[in-house]
């Protein structure tokens, strides 16, 4: 893994393209059907409608995803360049293959995927929920356990490819059928921050741009094409 | 379960213990002034003076009496006066912010530690309204005489209705 | 044509690490930042009604904390109208003393603290680390986990760890669930190697306290702050909670630290365009405030974005000295990976390294760093060895000593053994030989036996439901016939009873004799002054088992 530099100044300049020239037309949109901008090439693969507050769900053999504020709207891959669209196509393949059904909510309130995934456990009708930021991050959470605890936390973005988002998909859906799953192995990279970390801090902080402390949970309907 | 009534128990015991005179303020240790750094460490220069909170002197505890169940989880603890000592130690050596929060922490030794935990958790952000914070306020205030862990809550209560960080949904 | 020097150079670890140029608007700039406030301070009837620029009406919630709760008023006034440059210089001044220089930054602004060391060489900020650490004796803390979460390898890695001479250990999970388990097995090994080691386990705030409550711990370190609100909200805190949460531990007996680094505000998001050091130094004034005995500070986990960005390592040196000002206990970092580079990473730990600090890293990697969950550390296990080199070559004391390979796997075995009885007694799954065996001769968990995860996890679930306490390890280890073990871990439970190693930078020396800012400060002031190694300390640090005896050859 060598650091890219070329992706970093790309994100720089796009950081300081939007945070100059957009003073409403993004963060505080209302999002009504949050059409992929067009000059984000990835998103064409997959659309994401929202459609108002999201309701607490009440299955039992449901597993509810949160998105991040930006997640396949204004990035739309991972911090290894992991498609968004694919990512969540895993994540919603590993709950199915449980025979387990599945709903996305995107959480405006904040950015910090422990939070997201804990409202996504609330949400949800098995107490289960999966959070997952734009850079990768993901989490596994249930409602009755503090905020910024977990069921599974996968940390280090840069190490979580596709067959992780399948693994978690998958172990979610146990944890809601009230299995005890062997947690997805946990991988551990220490170079992974020296190249890395600056870059995450660029990505959390376009993130973060888009979070609205006000606004509760949207339901959010999937498309893939 | 017994262990709650247990905990109960020793709950009135330090309550009564404190009202009955033995209060933070004025530890059993003030009969000769102050504690100082001078007395430090006082498990070892002032032995004698601590107890634990369920009533134990310091220099009992044994390693004989805690396998022989003597000794239980609720005498290893630390007792009000011991913590106004060590207060009263780093006041000595210009530490007051320190010795003001062992003088808080002093109060809250009374707290079950589930309740405890529950009131931290109260007092994170977005959790609890302003009605929520003044009633554990009153609670600490009341129940346990714990009057500068009360004011610190009802400080919160207010900071966080100016900034908005009170339960939303 | 390709110059093939610089194709030498591009393939050299140092270019592997990510840089950033500065970007002062969102806070992508170390310390000097244009957009950092100027230092002020108005008091009304015995209230601050103006901070660092800002009126009482515009305050946010750690402006607010900060001007109730962490500035001493009576001195205010005066202190704030001197030179910042003057301070730096009486810093510096061998003929000033630490109580002289508190009397002054006890009484400053975050932002005032600031650009006092920001006057400083780095150089300069080391002489102030050695004036104004708060103990008299340097000393050293490292990590013990491993990615699989293995008890019995944390066991023996924490004995070794106790053996070379950490006075404190931390560990942490990669499953949240296992951390119960991770807690005992450190404990029993610190006890093992050295007793009077304390050890925690870092973890979400509410289960670290409830785990320290039950004995499982004897500190807690990883106790968060952040220096903008929106930051302090997503860590899922304010500062009263956590001052509150601060009065829990000490009513528990248990020793506390706070957290905090720069970068951290970047990392997350809100930076609010402020430098990385104007933003720690509030975290600062919060610690101080919340009337905490000390931090771990040093950009810690968010070192890769100080170290980014031009004078980044210089920053983290300024942040520590920034924590001995406002006299708290510096638990200095060093403790996560940020480099490719070798050189890079011992040219940043030589400012505490040096210098001393109370405890030098706050995570030196007890395991190989593969194994290490703090995403590496920036010293680690395969290390060792040149830690003790460079403290002989230096003449310095790093808190680590030069050991024989008999000693450690004696201790190694003897946790493993330990632990492995303690299980037993309390019926969880068992340890079996074969893993005593592999922890004893093990370098990391690669060399381990998987465990089974699930039964573990259902274990911990069903002991942590019996309510199974500190006092139960005892009875337990003592059942099992490790009463000299158990004896340690009784000594532990009974210093939360008397409380003495609550107070500044306490560590442990023989006998469970608490060491800290109280009975050993530290009155640096010049040549032959403050900490002097010993003969007999000399002679084990100098003491390699690899130098070659004149008299042999």
């Amino acid at each position: 893994m060598t650091f890219d530099e070329k992706t970093l100044r790309s994100v720089i300049a796009e950081v300081i393209k939007e945070m100059t020239s957009q003073p409403a037309s993004a963060a505080s949109a209302p999002a009504a059907a949050a059409p992929a901008p067009a000059t984000l090439p990835a998103a064409g693969k997959m659309t994401l409608t929202e459609q108002g507050d999201a309701p607490k769900g009440v299955a039992p053999d449901e597993v509810v995803i949160g998105l991040a504020p930006a997640f396949g709207i204004y990035q739309t891959e991972t911090i290894i360049h992991q498609p968004h669209d694919k990512v969540l196509r895993e994540i919603i393949a590993g709950i199915e293959e449980e025979g387990l059904k599945w709903r996305v909510v995107r959480v405006y309130r904040t950015s910090d995927v422990s939070f997201i995934a804990h409202d996504a456990a609330e949400y949800s009708g098995s107490g289960i929920g999966i959070g997952i930021q734009s850079k990768g991050t993901t989490v596994i959470h249930q409602k009755d356990l503090p905020p910024l605890s977990n069921l599974e936390l996968f940390s280090q973005a840069p190490l979580i490819e596709m067959d992780t988002f399948r693994q978690i998909g998958k172990n979610a859906a146990k944890y809601a059928k009230g299995e005890a799953p062997t947690p997805v192995p946990v991988r551990n990279d220490q170079m992974a921050r020296p190249t890395y970390q600056a870059i995450a801090a660029l990505l959390h902080i376009k993130e973060t741009e888009h979070v609205d402390n006000d606004k509760r949970p949207q339901a959010v309907a999937v498309s893939f094409k | 379960m017994d262990q709650e009534l247990l905990m109960k128990q020793i709950v009135e015991q330090v309550m009564q213990a404190m009202n009955n005179g033995g209060s933070v303020s004025a530890p059993a240790a003030s009969a000769g002034g102050k504690v100082t750094s001078e007395n430090y460490p006082l498990s070892e220069n002032m032995a004698d003076k601590i107890k634990t909170p369920t009533g134990k002197p310091f220099t009992s505890l044994s390693y004989e009496k805690v396998i022989s169940g003597d000794i239980t989880a609720d005498d290893m603890r630390i007792s009000p006066d011991t913590l106004e000592m060590q207060a009263q130690v780093a006041e000595s050596v210009n530490r007051e912010a320190f010795a003001g929060n062992l003088r808080r922490a002093a109060e809250l030794i009374a707290v079950p530690d589930d309740r405890l935990l529950e009131i931290y958790n109260a007092l994170r952000p977005y959790r609890s309204s302003k009605q929520d914070l003044v009633d554990i306020a009153n609670e600490l205030d009341q129940k346990y005489g714990a009057k500068t862990a009360a004011a610190l809550v009802r400080e919160a209560a207010d900071v966080y209705e100016q900034r908005g960080r009170l339960k939303k949904f | 044509m390709k110059s093939k020097r610089f194709e030498v150079l591009a393939n050299r670890p140092v270019n592997q690490d990510g840089y950033v140029k500065e970007w002062p608007e969102v806070g992508l700039i170390a310390m000097n930042s244009p957009f950092d406030p100027t230092p002020s301070i108005k008091i009304e009837n015995g209230r601050v009604t103006e901070l660092d620029g800002k009126c009482r009406a515009d305050f946010d919630m750690l402006d607010t904390f900060i001007a109730d709760h962490a500035i001493r008023l009576e001195n205010a006034e005066k202190a704030m109208a001197l030179d910042s440059l003057e301070i730096a210089r009486k810093i510096v001044d061998i003929n000033v003393s630490r109580k002289e220089i508190l009397d002054i930054t006890l009484s400053i602004t975050p932002a005032k603290l600031t650009e006092v060391v920001g006057k400083m060489t780095i150089v300069e900020i080391m002489m102030g680390m050695s004036k104004m650490r708060a103990r008299l004796m340097p000393a050293n803390q490292c990590h013990v986990t491993n990615v699989k979460d293995n008890p019995v390898q944390i066991a023996a890695d924490a004995a070794e760890a106790g053996v070379r001479g950490f006075a404190e250990m931390e560990t942490t999970v990669g499953i949240a669930r296992y951390a119960p388990f991770n807690a005992i097995a450190i404990m029993v090994g610190a006890q093992v190697g050295r007793p009077g080691v304390m050890t925690q386990c870092a973890l979400e705030e509410a289960t670290e306290l409830m785990l320290g409550m039950r004995g499982f711990t004897t500190y807690a370190e990883t106790i968060s702050v952040y220096g903008t609100e929106p930051v302090f909200m997503d860590g899922d805190d304010t500062p009263y909670s956590k001052a509150f949460l601060a009065s829990c531990y000490a009513s528990r007996g248990l020793k506390m630290r706070f957290t905090s680094g720069t970068g951290s505000e970047v990392q997350m998001g809100y930076a609010e365009g402020k430098s990385m050091l104007y933003l720690e130094a509030r975290c600062l004034a919060i610690t101080k405030g919340a009337g905490v005995q000390g931090t771990q500070n040093g950009s810690v986990s968010c070192v890769g974005v100080p170290a980014g960005v031009p004078g980044g390592i210089r920053a983290i040196a300024a942040e520590n000295l920034i924590a001995m000002l406002l006299d708290l206990e510096s638990t200095t970092s060093n403790d996560q990976t940020f480099t490719h580079s070798d050189l890079r990473r011992v040219a940043r730990s030589v400012p505490q390294f040096f210098s001393g600090t109370d405890y030098i890293c706050s995570g030196y990697s007890a395991t190989p760093n593969y194994d290490n969950m703090f995403a590496g550390s920036n010293w680690d296990a395969e290390d060792y060895d040149d830690w003790n080199i460079i403290q002989r070559d230096m003449k310095i004391d790093g808190g680590l000593q030069p050991v024989r390979e008999e000693d450690v796997l004696k201790a190694r075995n003897k946790a493993a053994r330990a632990l492995q009885g303690l299980f037993r007694e309390l019926g969880l799954p068992p340890i079996t030989d074969a893993e005593v065996e592999a922890a004893t001769y093990a370098n990391g968990s690669n060399d381990m036996p998987d465990r089974n995860v699930n039964e573990d996890l259902k274990a911990i679930e069903d002991m942590m439901a019996r309510n199974v306490t500190g006092v139960d390890f005892v009875k337990a280890l003592d059942k099992a016939g490790f009463p000299d073990v158990a004896n340690n871990i009784y000594n532990m439970l009974r210093q939360k009873v008397a409380g003495d190693y609550l107070h500044t930078a306490s560590i442990f020396g023989d006998n469970f004799h608490v060491l800290s800012a109280v009975n050993a400060p530290n009155d640096y002031h010049g040549p032959m002054t403050g900490y002097q190694i010993s003969e007999e300390r000399w002679k084990q640090l100098s003491d390699i088992p690899n130098a070659i005896r004149p008299e042999d050859i």
